[in-house]
Order: structure tokens, then C-alpha cells, then sequence
């Protein structure tokens, strides 16, 4: 039955891999900023519970959620492209939570902002609206995680004859609980990092900038501790054909999942040694192995059903070409509009 | 039919596109032509060093900033969302199509968001120049998303030649491309204006709000006349019948029409308010009013430009169903239960029709309609009969294109059908039971060969005369029944008499009193124009009188005679006697009788709902006609039932010419039988004679059967003369060929009966029909060159027909033969040869008057010789009926 509930996909215009590349290298800068604003929010919370907020509130939340969303945008348009008929799928079976996260993001959004402008003027309203916020996108991680989860397994789609009119949540999912624990430790993993990295920056006393740090460092390893359990769990709680795709399975899976492994152990060495530095280019690393495995577990998943390989490919390069270069011109135009930020600081209008 | 559909019952994915489309929309212009609006004024407030204007753009970056990037950002991902789950589809088929024109899109997104922060952030903190070049860049950019997302949704109504190719860069450079990228970018810049006002109401200085608003006005004016302009351009590029759907015919775009019209009358309107000096507080709650005319004249725009796209989703390739057009022929016949995904029901049954019907439903209607709620399918539905609706189903897409055509087998429609009237509507189909006639008391007239001098043969002149029956609403048919006699005194060779006798008339006992059962007389002045005396025909004459002589017959004209007999018998075949006197002496000649075939068995009801008017047995409901006035009202723009409804039923004629009733129409409307078939030929194609049976009294288990004459025993139907309902009508149709409405009923009819439309020859309504001799030929039963089908074979002339025919000596062949669809050897369903009568009195054979060698019932000596016309004596064949 499943087979024939699949919808058809449709044509691509040029070889599969193209998107596969361009949907892991937008996903990975997506999955880094949505850390930062996730984690940052959530740690943000966190210190405002426990009376440590600082007067100097993290101001950059609300283009946090601009970046964010704007880099969500290309993996959500290539995950469309190569993995469409699973996705719409899923979605049509969870509509009504999957098209409430647009309004609570546009409120989480607004609350972003209310946070950082009425922190002096409204402080009881700008903690509210920070929680709103975190609570927000805690809700948006949720939603996310059971339509990819859901998107997975189309022999679970029968569901949908029972209740066709959206509220299909994945709850059902051995993994969701786990995936979604996974997700959550590493915002606040690479949050953390995020803030040790904007204390970097910041123009504060030497001794409390290093003594941040630290602590967002450490705050790093723990969490990253955690996550040797969390995603053991996960790991394991996914189907054994899967699982076991990272566990010799395919050399390439087991590679990555290696890699993490051993990545992980780095960090938890640069985290509680305090460097920064290493940190970073770690932490960073393996946020694009964890993107490259959640892939390969798609895949693996998938594999009775579909591969992208199988779509047809219609061959039509030039759309493609005019993208790059714009893409080259778009950067050219970006940094050239930061660099004028940085090096225009007169007013003189 | 490929992914599984959101169950919105009440709600309705098409309003929660709307709402977001909307709102999007017109935050997206803003965010194109505000970008413009803020780097100009800020170079206008650097350049005339006006620091208070200077302090409102910043202000106003600020405003702009939490309109467009929070909101009009995220509701851009909210469109994207809410489309995917609407229609998945075509939201797949966009994607796949335009990748990389999406991909560009997002690196223009990305430049306006950091040229917009930065723009803001930075704002007073760098130098004049390097800001208003970070401005000018955000326009840049956000003018190049338009550019791009203004490619794909121009393509979604005017694909071009991508139908053919595929090409991203036809798709893309579409030939709506440039009037649309135009007509937006005019908008943007009004927008921007109309916006500037919000910030601009909030200054505390009046003089500072005056220079504001004037600037404003200027942003909100000065691009009208591209807009005007550019619109006009827009409405030449769209395909002609998306023009058609938008400003003709097609109803549903009326309140869209109104709205951006009202809309841009207030907008430009009101916005002079902007020019005279207010109060602040008239200034703010100005601001406000102009910004939500704003959302108002886009929700004009966008619903316009949706309705223009129908009944496509992506114009000439998907349906908004989501099915291409490449899907239809094998969704049409290998079923689209079986072919679509997301069904638990694969195959149809009896048992499973309403489960059947109702995946049905969802999976193809609800791309569009709620049940009860947002465009709702309860509402629409509730004026058809279950075969009603199936005939719409039939005719969806066709005569209006606004609906895409049904998708699926005959059995999958009438299952849809079944669950939208028995489940939706909750109403139930009555099995038609067959009506069970009287077998009524016959006495044959005596007629003695050797001392009768006289013959008085009498005829009906169409073999049935319909009556429309329900004058309070409307009229086509009135009660008008035209019986023609000929007198002849028998001899060696008979004499046709045409002078010197009277020929009297009277109906059967029970008849007498017609107005006690028709509305007729009470809505005769205003449907036709005269005040007549109750009881009396629009020729002046009653159910009893005398006949005039009219060329070769004596005629009595539209006797109003009703099948209603006073003790509540329904008889659609009354019997009228029929004396001739000599005018000088007073004797009487012969006397006979006929019946004067007169049915209301109208059978609009069978879709148009309404039970039987009159007893339950027949006659048009109220129900039916108010049914049939608001169809034609809403496809015509006419306001037919609100006449009625105010004492002024209107005959159908009046504006639909029709040669049956003198009526010359009006100019540029179709002749009344032409409108007749052609519409309902797209709604009832498919069919044989059942089509014709569904609306005229000709169902043999009707309470009329009108159709039977003698061929009616030999396998000939309907169809056999006239061709199918399709054929039937593209004839008539061919007849008014320079008409728009014409072309537009024909445009989805294929021929049954011919190969192809050109070989269809035109005809006029009751002046060309079927020709007899095309299967008689050389007055044989079946002669020579006989094909089966006497369709596309016109007799030449009025005067040729077959009701107006004589032979070389003045008879006219209806005088022997019987009338038209009831030619002797007829079958009437009230008793056997109650349309006999005449051929068993003069001859004691049911048959032709003549038959089998019975010249004498005319002649008083032997024939041996075809007198009347070849073939018609010593044939070898027995007679139908036989006494």
C-alpha cells in the first residue's frame, strides 16, 4: 500500500548531488546560527531565572532570528527539491501545528525585539517576551522534528486516514523524544559557545572576558558530556537498518559517525582547557558531520522507498550557472556593505 | 490526486492562503518601494540639511524595519508553508520548475536583511554617503526579489511557450512578465507613500506632518498613471478566457471587481486629504483608513488574479485540483480512484458510492471548497437534484471555465453526485417510479363507406405541444395547441373542400375551464403583452370554436387547452370532436375526433429540483422556476427573479428569438432553442436519448410518452432524426455562428453524428428539420441510400417540413400520416389508439390513412396507381397495428 501512497516526484534540472551539496552546506550555516539563537536564548533565560542576567543583554537576538530564518530558507527550498513528496507529505498530516509556527515565529520575532528595547523602559515586559520568545522557538524545534521525523517513515502515513485534518504529530516516533533532546543539547552546546565567542569580542574587563569564557566553555563540555548519552540514545533508538548503517553498515556512515565520535572528544579536551579557538573550529566541525550523519541517516531510512538518485534529472544547466554568480555577486555586494559598516563611523548627515 | 489534502471543512485552505497572501502581499510591495521612499527623503533631508526630516526617515527605517523584515518576512514563509499544504502539488511543481530562480531570490533576501539592519543600526552613525549607498542597496536588492518572484508568479498565469519546452527562462521571461513587474513596482511606490504617512502622522510638528504628507502624496500620485496604465497592459497579456472569466460571464469575479475599484476610488479618493491641512488626530486616523484601503484594493488584485488563473493553478498545464492536464485522459478512463494516492477507496461499488463519493470530494473539490463554511459546497449545491448535479459535474469547465472539468469515470461522478445531495445535503433520491396512465374509454366514431360523402381528417400540427406552466416566474411555452382539418368529398377522385362548411371544434367533457388550472391569464399582460379573456388562446381562441380556413386546411390557432381535467385527471391527450356543416344547409357533413397532445411534463425539475406543481402528478414547481431564474441571473447578469418576484414574469422570448412564437429577440442573443441546447448539450453530453428524455415529455415511463408514433415500435429514438443533445445543438449552433455566446457553447461539444464540426450543417429552430425522405427515401419504408440517420439532413424550407407538406393534390401528408411523432400505428400510453382514431373509424386499420389498398376511404372506386406519391400502393408490407 505504502508504495502507491508515495506521490510521484517531480523533475530536477540538473544532477541530484548539486542540491544534496548545496542542502548540507545551507543546513550546516542554518543549523550554527539556529544554535547560537536557540541556545542563546535559552542560556539568556536560564541567567534571568537565576538573577545573573547582566545589565548588557544579548542584543543580537532579534538578528539572530533574521539570519536564522533567512538561512532556513535554502535547505527548506533543496530539501524540497530532492526529499518534496516525502516532505509536503508529513506536512499536510501535521498541518495545523506546522502552519502555526509562522504566526508564533512572527510573535517570537516581535518578542525578540521587545526584549532588547524594553529591557530598561518595561523590564517585566521584556523578561515576558524573552520567555514567549524561548518557549516559541522551543515549540518551532518540536513541530520541525516531527515532520522530518514524520517525512522518514511513510509506512507510519496511515495515520493519516484517521485524522486528515492536520494533527498528526510523530508522537508515535521511537526517536522523537530522543532527537529532539539531541537537537536541544547541542543549541545550548554551541550557544554556549556562541556566548564565549561573543565575550571574545566584547569590550569588557580582561578578567571577567576570560573568566566568560570559561565558563561558557565548560558550560560547552558539559552539555557535550550529556550528549554522548542523549545521542547514544537516539542513535539506537532509530531502526537497526539504520542504526546499523553507522556501525559498519556503510563505510562512509560509519566514518562520520566516527568522526563525531572523535570530534566530540576534542571538544570536551578544548572545552574544559579553555580553548576558545579550537573550540570553535570544532564545535563547527561537528555541527557538519552531525548535518552530513542526520543526511546519511535520512537516506538509510528511506532506503526501501528512495533515493535521490532516482529523480529525473531534465538537464537545463543555465539556472544554475546564473544562481552561482549571482550567489558570488550577492557575497561580493555583503561584504562590501559590512565593510562600509565597519569603516563609516562618521556622522556627518 | 498525488498527495494526500488538508481536511478543512469549515475553514478552507483557499481563505488561509488568502488571509496570508494578502497580508504578505502588501508588506512585500511596501518593502520594495518604502526601500526607494527612504533613501530619496533621506537624500532629500541631507541635501536641504532638514534635520526634522532626517529624524522622520529614521523613525520611519524603524517602522519599516518591524513591518517588512519581521512580518512581511516571515508571512513570505507563511505563503510558502500554507501553499504546500494546500496545494502541494503545484507548490512541488513551482519549486522543482524554479529552483534556482528561488535560490536567487533568497541571495537578494539576504542583502536586503543586512542592508536593512545595517541601514537601521547604523543610522546617524556613519557618513550621509556610505548610508544612503547602504539604502540604495536594500532597494536594489528588494526591487530584485520582486524581479524574480514577479517571473514565477507570472508564470503561474501565463506560462508561455514553457508549455512546450519546459524551460526555466520561458517560464520565467513569461508574457505577463513585464506589464506585472511594472504594474507592481507602481504599486510599491504608491504603498510606500500611503505608509510614509503612518510615521508621518506621529510628528509632533505640524508644519514638519504638512511637508511629510505632501511628500507622501507625491509617492502615492505620481506612479497612478504607470499603474493605470500598466493595468491596461496587464489585461491584454492574460489569456482570453482569463479575461473572460474576470469581466464576463463569470459571476464570481463581481465582488473582486467591486473591491478594487471601491478600493482605488477611496484610496486615491481620501488620500487628497493628504493635501489639505488636518488635525493631527484627522491625520493619524487618516493614515490608518489609506493603509487599510491598501490591504482592501490588494485583496481585489490578488483574488482577480487568482480567478483569471482559473480553472488552472498553473495556467494551461495543473488544475487546481492538481491535476495536469497530461493526467486527464487516463484519470477519465481508468478512473481516478484508482490512480490517485491518498484514498482508502481504489475500487467503486454499490456499497461503497457515498464512501467513494465522499473521497472523491475531498480529494478533488476541497483544493477549493469547504463544505459549509469559505466557499462552501452546500451553498452552491443546494438548487440541483442529484442528477443535477451530476450534469454539472458533466459541464464543469466547459461552458464557464472558471471550474476545472471533473476528473474521472461516469460511475466516479454520479458517486460524487450521490454524496454531495444524499450525505452533504442531506436529501434523499426518490426512485422515479414509472407513471402508471389510464387506460381511458376510446369510442370509435361510426363511418359508413357506402353513405358517407365526407372525410374530416384532423391533426395536431407537432404531435405535442409542451407548456412551460408556471407564468407566475416565467414563460416559453404557453398553453397554445393548434389543431389543422381537412375536408374531403369522397368520389372517383375526392374534392378537397374549402369552401361552404363550417368546422366546428369542442373539447372533450372536464376541459372546458382551462384558467381554473393555469396561471396564464393572470401574468398574460405582462409576459405577452395582452389582456385576454380568461379561458381564451392568444389567437383569440378558446377550447370550443370554429376553424379558419389558412391555405390548404382549416385551422383552429393556440387553443389554450391545459392535460388538467376538472376532477384533477391528469391527460395529456385530450379529446377535441370535430364537426363540419354545410354553411347552407347546417348539416352536418362528417365528424371526427383528435387528440390535442398537450403535456406540462416538463422535466426541468429532474435537475433543477421541485416536485410536480400540480397533484403530483406534473407542472412546473415554483421551486424549479425561481431555480432556473437564479442560474440564468448569475450566468447572465440579468435580474429575471427579482422581476418575478416584483410581478414581472418575462417570456423567455422576449429576448431569445424563436420562430415558434413569432418572436423576433434581441439583437446579439441567441435564438431561444439555440441558448436551450447549446447550454444544457455541455452539461448532458455523453448521452443518447435519455438526454432528450430528461427534459422533454418523451420518457417512456413519464406521464406523457409523447414520442409515440409508430416509430417509436421500430427501434427509432430521438437520436435517430435529430442527432445526439451534442449534435442537436451544434447545429443550431452553427446557425448563429458570429455570436461570443456561441462560440462559447460549442467550444467543448464534439459531434456523435459526423466527424467533425464542419460537416455539421446549420439549421434555424422549427424551420429546418430532419428531413423524412433522408430514410424514405423515394417514399419508401426503407429505400435506397437509407444510413440510419436522417440527423444533418435538413429539409430546405419552412414550407418543407414535414407538418406543412401536401402532395401534388393539396393533402397534407400530416393528414394521412398523423402528426408529427405521432404518425398512425401510434402507441399513446392513455389507451392504445387513442391517437388512432381517425384510421380505425375510416378504414378499421390503426395504420396510415390509405394503408394496405384503402383507397376507398377517400375514393370511391379501386386505385391502382401511386396518386399521392410513389410507393404507396401494392407494397408488400404488413401493417403495424391491425384491428
Amino acid at each position: 500500500m505504502y508504495d502507491s501512497i508515495i506521490p510521484t516526484a517531480d523533475t530536477i534540472p540538473v544532477h541530484w548531488l548539486w542540491f544534496q551539496v548545496l542542502l548540507i552546506l545551507t543546513f550546516f550555516v542554518h543549523m550554527i546560527l539556529m544554535n547560537f539563537l536557540l541556545g542563546g536564548s535559552l542560556l539568556t533565560v536560564w541567567d534571568l531565572l537565576t538573577g545573573k542576567l547582566e545589565k548588557r543583554t544579548p542584543g543580537s537576538i532579534p538578528t539572530l532570528v533574521a539570519l536564522t530564518v533567512n538561512f532556513g530558507v535554502p535547505p527548506l527550498l533543496f530539501v524540497q527539491v530532492l526529499y518534496g513528496h516525502f516532505f509536503y507529505s508529513s506536512s499536510v498530516m501535521l498541518a495545523v501545528p506546522w502552519i502555526l509556527v509562522i504566526p508564533i515565529l512572527i510573535l517570537a520575532y516581535y518578542g525578540a525585539y521587545l526584549f532588547v528595547r524594553k529591557v530598561d523602559k518595561a523590564p517585566v515586559l521584556s523578561r515576558g517576551a524573552l520567555i514567549f520568545t524561548s518557549i516559541s522557538l522551543l515549540y518551532i524545534a518540536f513541530i520541525l522534528v516531527n515532520n522530518n521525523t514524520l517525512a522518514m517513515v511513510p509506512d507510519r502515513w496511515g495515520i493519516y486516514f484517521k485524522d486528515p485534518g492536520g494533527w498528526n504529530l510523530n508522537l508515535g516516533e521511537p526517536t522523537l523524544w530522543s532527537r529532539y533532546l539531541h537537537f536541544l543539547l547541542a543549541a545550548l552546546a554551541i550557544g554556549a559557545l556562541g556566548r564565549a565567542i561573543l565575550y571574545r569580542y566584547s569590550k569588557i574587563d580582561k578578567k571577567e572576558q576570560e573568566g566568560q569564557i570559561r565558563r561558557n566553555l565548560k558550560l560547552f563540555g558539559w552539555i557535550t558530556v550529556i550528549q554522548f548519552a542523549i545521542g547514544s540514545w537516539f542513535w539506537l533508538a532509530m531502526p537497526e537498518a539504520v542504526w546499523k548503517t553507522f556501525m559498519g553498515g556503510s563505510f562512509f556512515a560509519t566514518f562520520m559517525m566516527v568522526s563525531g565520535w572523535l570530534l566530540a572528544l576534542l571538544i570536551l579536551h578544548s572545552a574544559f582547557t579553555g580553548r576558545l579557538t579550537a573550540a570553535m573550529i570544532l564545535g563547527g566541525l561537528e555541527v557538519l558531520v552531525m548535518v552530513i550523519i542526520r543526511d546519511l541517516a535520512r537516506a538509510a531510512y528511506l532506503k526501501e522507498n528512495f533515493h535521490p538518485s532516482q529523480l529525473e534529472n531534465v538537464h537545463e544547466l543555465s539556472p544554475l550557472i546564473v544562481f552561482l554568480l549571482v550567489f558570488v555577486l550577492g557575497l561580493l555586494a555583503l561584504s562590501y556593505m559590512i565593510r562600509l559598516m565597519f569603516t563609516s563611523k562618521t556622522s556627518k548627515s | 490526486m498525488n498527495y494526500p489534502v488538508w481536511y478543512l471543512p469549515q475553514l478552507g485552505g483557499g481563505l488561509l492562503i488568502a488571509i496570508i497572501a494578502i497580508l504578505h502581499v502588501v508588506i512585500a510591495h511596501l518593502a520594495v518601494g518604502g526601500g526607494l521612499f527612504l533613501v530619496l527623503t533621506e537624500r532629500k533631508a541631507v541635501k536641504t540639511k532638514n534635520s526634522a526630516l532626517l529624524e522622520y526617515v529614521r523613525k520611519h527605517t524603524w517602522f519599516f524595519l518591524l513591518l517588512t523584515m519581521v512580518f512581511g518576512g516571515m508571512s513570505g514563509v507563511g505563503i510558502w508553508f500554507i501553499i504546500s499544504l494546500v496545494n502541494p502539488a503545484a507548490t512541488s511543481s513551482l519549486i522543482h520548475t524554479f529552483v534556482f530562480g528561488w535560490a536567487i531570490e533568497w541571495v537578494f533576501f539576504i542583502g536586503e536583511i543586512v542592508a536593512l539592519l545595517i541601514y537601521h543600526y547604523r543610522f546617524g552613525k556613519m557618513d550621509s554617503k556610505s548610508h544612503m549607498i547602504l539604502g540604495w542597496l536594500y532597494f536594489i536588492f528588494a526591487w530584485l526579489s520582486l524581479v524574480v518572484i514577479n517571473g514565477i508568479l507570472g508564470f503561474m498565469l501565463t506560462p508561455g511557450k514553457w508549455i512546450e519546452t519546459g524551460s526555466f527562462w520561458h517560464g520565467f521571461f513569461n508574457p505577463s512578465y513585464l506589464p506585472s513587474l511594472l504594474f507592481r513596482t507602481s504599486i510599491s511606490l504608491i504603498f510606500a507613500g500611503v505608509f510614509g504617512l503612518v510615521t508621518g502622522a506621529r510628528l509632533k510638528n505640524k508644519e514638519m506632518r504638512r511637508t511629510v504628507f505632501r511628500l507622501c502624496a507625491r509617492w502615492m500620485y505620481i506612479p497612478l498613471l504607470v499603474l493605470v496604465l500598466t493595468g491596461i497592459y496587464y489585461t491584454r497579456v492574460i489569456p482570453a478566457e482569463s479575461f473572460e472569466n474576470l469581466f464576463h460571464f463569470n459571476r464570481e469575479s463581481t465582488p473582486f471587481i467591486t473591491l478594487i475599484i471601491v478600493s482605488s476610488i477611496l484610496l486615491f479618493g481620501l488620500g487628497l486629504f493628504t493635501l489639505v491641512n488636518s488635525s493631527q488626530a484627522t491625520q493619524k486616523a487618516g493614515a490608518l483608513v489609506l493603509v487599510v484601503i491598501c490591504f482592501g484594493w490588494m485583496s481585489g488584485f490578488e483574488y482577480m488574479r487568482e480567478i483569471a488563473r482559473k480553472p488552472f493553478v498553473l495556467y494551461g498545464h495543473m488544475y487546481s485540483t492538481g491535476i495536469t492536464l497530461s493526467q486527464m485522459d487516463s484519470v477519465n478512463s481508468e478512473g481516478f480512484l484508482k490512480l490517485a494516492k491518498w484514498t482508502g477507496v481504489k475500487e467503486l461499488n454499490e456499497e461503497n458510492l457515498l464512501e467513494a463519493g465522499a473521497e472523491i470530494f475531498r480529494l478533488q473539490c476541497m483544493a477549493c471548497h469547504t463544505l459549509d463554511g469559505y466557499n462552501g459546497i452546500l451553498n452552491k449545491s443546494d438548487r440541483l437534484t442529484e442528477r443535477g448535479l451530476e450534469a454539472l459535474l458533466t459541464g464543469m469547465g466547459k461552458v464557464n471555465s472558471y471550474m476545472p472539468p471533473f476528473a474521472g469515470t461516469g460511475p466516479e461522478k454520479k458517486a460524487l453526485a450521490a454524496y454531495i445531495y444524499r450525505e452533504l445535503q442531506g436529501k434523499t433520491t426518490q426512485k422515479e417510479v414509472a407513471s402508471e396512465a389510464p387506460d381511458l374509454p376510446l369510442e370509435i366514431l361510426p363511418f359508413d363507406p357506402d353513405t358517407s360523402d365526407y372525410v374530416l381528417l384532423v391533426w395536431n400540427d407537432l404531435g405535442m405541444h409542451c407548456i412551460s406552466d408556471n407564468e407566475k416566474y416565467f414563460s416559453f411555452l404557453p398553453p397554445a395547441n393548434t389543431l389543422n382539418a381537412q375536408l374531403f368529398k369522397r368520389g372517383p377522385l375526392p374534392e378537397l373542400v374549402k369552401t361552404g362548411v363550417t368546422i366546428e371544434y369542442a373539447v372533450e367533457e372536464g376541459y372546458e375551464h382551462p384558467e381554473y388550472h393555469s396561471m396564464f391569464w393572470e401574468y398574460d399582460e405582462a409576459i405577452f403583452g395582452t389582456d385576454l379573456p380568461e379561458g381564451t388562446g392568444l389567437m383569440g381562441k378558446g377550447v370550443n370554436g370554429t376553424m379558419e380556413l389558412q391555405g390548404a386546411v382549416y385551422a383552429a390557432q393556440l387553443i389554450p387547452v391545459l392535460p388538467y381535467r376538472d376532477d384533477k385527471t391528469y391527460n395529456p391527450y385530450p379529446l377535441f370532436t370535430i364537426r363540419a356543416f354545410s354553411e347552407s344547409t347546417g348539416e352536418m357533413l362528417a365528424y371526427t375526433k383528435v387528440v390535442a397532445p398537450t403535456s406540462n411534463e416538463m422535466g426541468c425539475r429532474n435537475c433543477h429540483e421541485g416536485l410536480w406543481a400540480w397533484n403530483e402528478v406534473s407542472g412546473m414547481a415554483d421551486l424549479t422556476a425561481i431555480n432556473i431564474l437564479e442560474v440564468h441571473d448569475r450566468y447572465n447578469g440579468t435580474t429575471l427573479l427579482a422581476d418575478a418576484e416584483q410581478g414581472k414574469p418575462r417570456l423567455c422570448q422576449s429576448c431569445h428569438a424563436d420562430p415558434a412564437v413569432m418572436a423576433p429577440g434581441r439583437p446579439g442573443v441567441l435564438n431561444f432553442s439555440t441558448a436551450m441546447h447549446g447550454f444544457h448539450a455541455n452539461y448532458l453530453s455523453g448521452m443518447d436519448q435519455e438526454a432528450c428524455n430528461l427534459c422533454h415529455p418523451s420518457h417512456p415511463e413519464g406521464n406523457t410518452n409523447c414520442f409515440r408514433g409508430r416509430h417509436s415500435d421500430v427501434g427509432v429514438t430521438c437520436t435517430i432524426c435529430h442527432g445526439t443533445l451534442e449534435d442537436h445543438a451544434l447545429s443550431l449552433l452553427a446557425a448563429q455562428p458570429d455570436m461570443e455566446a456561441s462560440e462559447r457553447l460549442a467550444r467543448q461539444l464534439e459531434p456523435v453524428f459526423v466527424r467533425s464540426r464542419e460537416e455539421i450543417k446549420p439549421r434555424m429552430p422549427w424551420v429546418m428539420e430532419p428531413d423524412c425522405r433522408s430514410c424514405h427515401t423515394n417514399f419508401n419504408i426503407f429505400g435506397d441510400g437509407f444510413d440510419g440517420t436522417a440527423f444533418n439532413r435538413w429539409v430546405p424550407a419552412f414550407e418543407a417540413l414535414y407538418r406543412n407538406r401536401t402532395d401534388n393534390h393539396g393533402v397534407m401528408c400530416s393528414a394521412c400520416h398523423g402528426s408529427t411523432h405521432a404518425v398512425y400505428g401510434a402507441y399513446n400510453k392513455y389507451g392504445l389508439h387513442r391517437d388512432n382514431q381517425q384510421p380505425l373509424q375510416y378504414q378499421g386499420l390503426a395504420g396510415t390513412i390509405g394503408t394496405h389498398g384503402q383507397c376507398m376511404v377517400c375514393h370511391t372506386v379501386e386505385m391502382e396507381f401511386n396518386g399521392h406519391h410513389r410507393n404507396m400502393v401494392n407494397r408488400e408490407l404488413p401493417a403495424m397495428l391491425v384491428e
